[in-house]
């Protein structure tokens, strides 16, 4: 047990001395994270909006359909983007397989029903009165669903800090697809596997400890600018 | 005085019953016009067509002069409609009151400020306030003051009083007042308390399910 | 608006990375087995080939097995394994266009230095029987693999059949390492090339293994660099392979090769054109 002491030690050794594999791994992790994120919400968001906000038949399978999206197994994913980003597959000659563009294709997969769901919920439960109110003020259809995206937000980030969690922490994924290569497309959660599996149980950790101060970080970020617009 | 609206014949249904019934309203400016009557008589449903939310299946509206075309978008910006039980939005004091002016593209501190003082509610202190520290009270202020700020040609108030205590119930009467004085617009209440009414309006009007519309003065 | 600004920034980087990496150096991917990952080998490999021709080198450590398969959907430009029987077939199917041995170590059988199965010294065939015979904990491969596949050679060769069913083996579907970590956790036996079993006595697990059997013929393990044909494998970097597989067998490539070594010890032996 004492690789947990051992661990917490190196954690601070790397960070402090800019460990250049470590901040590699940072790198690839931030980069393919937000990207990830980055598609997630620019097609989310609005997708999510329109579901809860509009009325429309099949709207109830449509909800069933990206809730269930939302357990989808993530190695699954892993396999289908990488069957999808290979050469013999549809998008081969994109050469996205083992790169961290690839990589984030298979992160945004996963995020995005997590996205679409939950901001359909946030809009939902606004309250009914508020379309009124907002058109009483006399906003016009652009400004009445920015607006109500807006009232919104305190929901729509609270499954945006959901997306990211699972994103920042999938190994499958970023294994298959990334293929875990030193320098390039080795994440810090594929990397700690690979320590793991060589016994290098102190190095994991550590990895592990970088891994939670950057989530860590975000998360008081957006603590600190959710308090500025809100509760 | 300018016309305001002039309406005629004005008939809705809603499930197949007939829900409104008005043979024929007038309010110039510089009017207030208060409308009193039982539940269920049609009066949130003349509102929501005086605030151009509603088409009519029957009747001829006319708003400054000009024949309403329900599609047009922004005459709701001239007919401002104070719901019954208005929502706030999920901002400060200042940002719900600033809101309908920053729609239209407008930024002017002194309309705000103007606007809360006129229901009462110091700039100083309330501006900064979220919508979850008001009161009850303080929240239906904050929804008129909204709509003051905007200075509207018609300032249309449904139930502007209810559940609020009698001070505050002053304070919306004055800031009626003050509104529709010295300008060319023009407000219609509409309150069940008869006796409020009947201290500041203009003309008052009862509206019954089966009689429609009579002038009491 | 802000986040709007830091989305597309995150994007626009990461279409930089691609650009970059398809304008600029010119990067070969090859697929390869966890050996050759785990000892330390490729790092050497790829400094001194990059220094020699400007090429860089990225491979991704699947196993013999996979890497096979990799090759067959094209989704690697050139291979290093080492299973030659499973090489032989590849080729004789034409998925490559060439095949040239490259460098050889050997495999060792390990086990815990209490060694309960009585195996030091023993013939490797020999020693086979006697694992399944006293029903010792044996960790496989399990994974398609160079090693795993010399080790079902092994039991072929002791005449029995692969003791998949059997409760004592334990297929890991995991890399060298990983298996040989299993292996030290729990006591038990695996087989190994010699080279990541140097690299596991540097690291924190030294003393829960030891080498118990090595020396046969059927311990060889014989590595190869494959290219694949072009017919089939249109959008693979041909020359680039082809550059690599040359240099990998010339006297640079050989010496690269020769020169790495772990604690003093020299893991792998350079053999091309013997």
């Amino acid at each position: 047990m004492g690789f947990i002491l051992e661990g917490l030690a190196k954690a601070v050794n790397l960070l402090a001395s800019g460990d250049a594999e470590t901040f590699s791994a940072v790198w690839a992790t931030l980069l393919a994270t937000g990207q990830a994120m980055a598609a997630a919400l620019v097609l989310g968001l609005p997708l999510g909006f329109a579901l809860g906000y509009f009325p429309f038949p099949g709207k109830r399978l449509c909800r069933l359909g990206f809730d269930t999206l939302m357990a989808f197994p993530t190695v699954v994913i892993g396999l289908l983007v990488y069957a999808l980003l290979s050469r013999q597959g549809p998008l081969g000659g994109l050469n996205l397989l083992f790169t961290v563009p690839g990589m984030s294709l298979g992160l945004a997969v996963l995020a995005l029903p997590m996205v679409v769901s939950l901001t359909a919920s946030a809009v939902e439960q606004l309250d009914p009165r508020l379309r009124l109110a907002l058109l009483t003020l006399g906003a016009d259809t652009r400004q009445m669903l920015l607006s109500t995206l807006w009232e919104a937000r305190h929901g729509v980030l609270a499954g945006t800090l959901a997306a990211f969690g699972r994103v920042v922490s999938e190994v499958g994924i970023a294994m298959m697809v990334g293929g875990n290569i030193k320098w390039h497309t080795r994440t810090i959660t594929t990397a700690i596997a690979l320590e793991t599996g060589k016994g290098e149980f102190a190095m994991g950790l550590a990895l592990g400890l970088v891994l939670l101060a950057m989530a860590l970080t975000v998360n008081v970020v957006l603590a600190l600018l959710r308090r500025r617009t809100g509760p | 005085m300018s016309e305001i609206y002039h309406i005629s014949g004005l008939e809705h249904s809603h499930g197949g019953r007939l829900v409104l019934n008005v043979e024929s309203l007038t309010v110039s400016g510089g009017e207030i016009a208060g409308i009193t009557g039982p539940n269920g008589s049609g009066k949130s449903t003349l509102m929501a067509v005086m605030a151009f939310l509603l088409k009519p299946d029957l009747g001829r509206v006319r708003f400054l002069g000009r024949a309403v075309d329900f599609a047009e978008p922004s005459l709701r910006r001239q007919a401002v409609l104070l719901p019954q039980d208005p929502c706030l939005l999920r901002r400060t004091v200042w940002g719900n009151v600033s809101y309908g002016l920053s729609v239209r593209g407008l930024k002017d501190e002194g309309l705000v400020r103007r606007a809360m003082d006129m229901v009462g509610l110091d700039p100083q202190r309330f501006a900064k306030r979220w919508w979850w520290e008001l009161s009850g009270g303080e929240i239906r202020r904050v929804g008129l003051a909204a709509r003051l700020a905007l200075s509207p040609e018609a300032l249309l108030l449904d139930e502007p009083t209810a559940n609020l205590d009698p001070e505050s119930a002053r304070l919306v009467r004055l800031a009626i007042l003050a509104e529709v004085s010295g300008q060319q617009s023009a407000a219609v209440v509409i309150s069940h308390d008869q006796q409020w009414l009947e201290s500041f309006v203009t003309a008052l009007y009862r509206l019954d399910p089966d009689q429609g519309l009579k002038t009491l003065y | 608006m802000r986040g709007t600004v830091f989305a597309l920034f995150l994007v626009l980087a990461g279409c930089c990375e691609l650009g970059q990496a398809q304008a600029q150096t010119p990067v070969l991917l090859m697929a390869t087995t966890t050996s050759t990952e785990d000892t330390g080998l490729l790092p050497e490999l790829a400094k001194a080939f990059q220094a020699r021709t400007g090429i860089e080198l990225r491979w991704v450590a699947v196993g013999t097995g996979k890497a096979l398969e990799m090759g067959k959907a094209c989704d690697a430009d050139v291979l290093l394994v080492h299973a030659p029987g499973a090489e032989r077939n590849f080729m004789d199917k034409g998925y490559g266009q060439s095949r040239r041995e490259v460098m050889y170590n050997d495999f060792v059988v390990l086990g815990p230095a209490s060694d309960p199965a009585g195996l030091k010294g023993q013939d490797v065939v020999k020693a086979m029987s006697t694992l399944a015979g006293k029903k010792a904990q044996f960790f496989s491969r399990g994974d398609n693999s160079g090693t795993h596949m010399a080790e079902l050679a092994l039991w072929k060769a002791a005449g029995l059949p692969v003791p998949d069913r059997e409760a004592w083996y334990v297929s890991t579907g995991q890399g060298m390492l990983q298996t040989m970590s299993m292996a030290g956790e729990r006591g038990g036996y695996c087989l190994a090339d010699r080279g990541t079993f140097i690299k596991y006595e540097a690291g924190p697990q030294a003393k829960n293994l030891v080498i118990l059997v090595e020396g046969a013929k059927e311990l060889r393990n014989q590595y190869s660099v494959i290219t694949l044909n072009p017919n089939k494998c249109p959008l693979v970097k041909s020359d680039l392979a082809q550059t690599f597989a040359d240099w990998l067998v010339s006297p640079p490539g050989q010496e690269a090769v020769a020169s790495f070594s772990l604690l003093g010890k020299q893991l792998f032996f350079p053999n091309a054109g013997q």
